[in-house]
């Protein structure tokens, strides 16, 4: 599993295109897709979005974590994206607060199991890992 | 050895922090602190405590827990100390009746250096806290100032700054380098 990183509009998917030979129909988008998309996609978008779907219908961080762990197994050439969102002033809104420290909690976990791990800032990809 | 560590929500950069300071006391043989500068409030804040709890349990630290005035801390023995974080102890500083209030920045600053002065290693956990684009009220903007001075000046003193990424640590400066 490579995992790709970055702020939002800084490039993502274009990087992964370009840098895997990847089309259009490679991708699922975690804003739209299903679970079982995740298991056979060659690369996943929005992953953040996926997490924040799983939430909004009440599912855990700790029932996400297993999903996560599910996901590294069933589907380990997997390219996921996700943007980082921990970055700013706590949200004052605890279902956001919740959302951002999740998604940070999960891209530690993926980050630990991804054979690389790719930082996209500006277009520029830089590899933190592997 | 002073070690600044850097990251946003749920980076994995207390773990990164905690373990530094394990290899340095271990390395030493010294005894190690842990300066908790969260008051826990509300459910959400005392399971955040909590899982910070068992993040250092058996770790060896010894916690105190100081909300303000870092400079008035007295340590027994001179050790390895974790501080965490200054995104606490900067909203305690300006917004606590007790805080240093409109001196904020110099009460966080020379507490700190009192720290780095009775220690044998300091690492001190900071938040990015400026890169979501918002605008805020004109009170938080000043908290994001306040923060993002004594990160400033901090990171310019240290020997060595660290930004945690999904539980990556990326070295922005390490021992002997100089930055601009």
């Amino acid at each position: 599993m490579i995992l790709v990183i970055g702020g939002a509009f800084q490039g993502k998917k274009e990087y992964v295109k370009k840098q895997f030979a990847l089309a259009e129909e490679d991708f699922a988008d975690g804003a739209v897709c299903g679970e079982e998309e995740l298991y056979w996609a060659r690369a996943v978008l929005h992953f953040h979005e996926y997490v924040r779907r799983c939430l909004e219908t009440g599912e855990s961080p700790e029932e996400l974590t297993a999903l996560t762990d599910r996901l590294i197994r069933e589907n380990p050439d997997v390219i996921l994206l996700c943007n980082e969102l921990g970055s700013g002033v706590v949200p004052v809104d605890a279902f956001d607060r919740s959302w951002r420290e999740t998604t940070g909690r999960l891209c530690c976990r993926l980050a630990g199991e991804a054979v690389r791990v790719c930082r996209v800032v500006c277009g520029i990809g830089t590899v933190i890992k592997g | 050895m002073l070690i600044l560590v850097t990251g946003g929500s749920g980076s994995g950069k207390s773990e990164y922090a905690e373990n530094t300071a394990v290899r340095l006391a271990k390395e030493e043989d010294l005894p190690l602190y842990y300066i908790a500068a969260m008051k826990p409030c509300g459910e959400e804040g005392r399971r955040r405590v909590e899982r910070h709890w068992r993040l250092r349990a058996g770790k060896g630290f010894e916690t105190r827990e100081r909300y303000v005035d870092l400079k008035g801390l007295a340590l027994p023995k001179r050790g390895v100390v974790l501080l965490e974080c200054l995104s606490n102890l900067t909203a305690n500083e300006m917004f606590e009746p007790e805080g240093a209030g409109d001196r904020t920045v110099e009460g966080v600053l020379a507490g700190v250096r009192s720290l780095a002065e009775k220690t044998a290693h300091l690492v001190v956990v900071t938040n990015d806290i400026f890169s979501d684009g918002m605008t805020y009220d004109e009170v938080t903007t000043l908290y994001q100032e306040r923060l993002g001075r004594i990160n400033r000046e901090l990171a310019g003193a240290f020997d060595q700054v660290t930004e945690v990424v999904c539980g990556i640590p990326i070295q922005l400066k390490v021992k002997g380098s100089s930055v601009i």
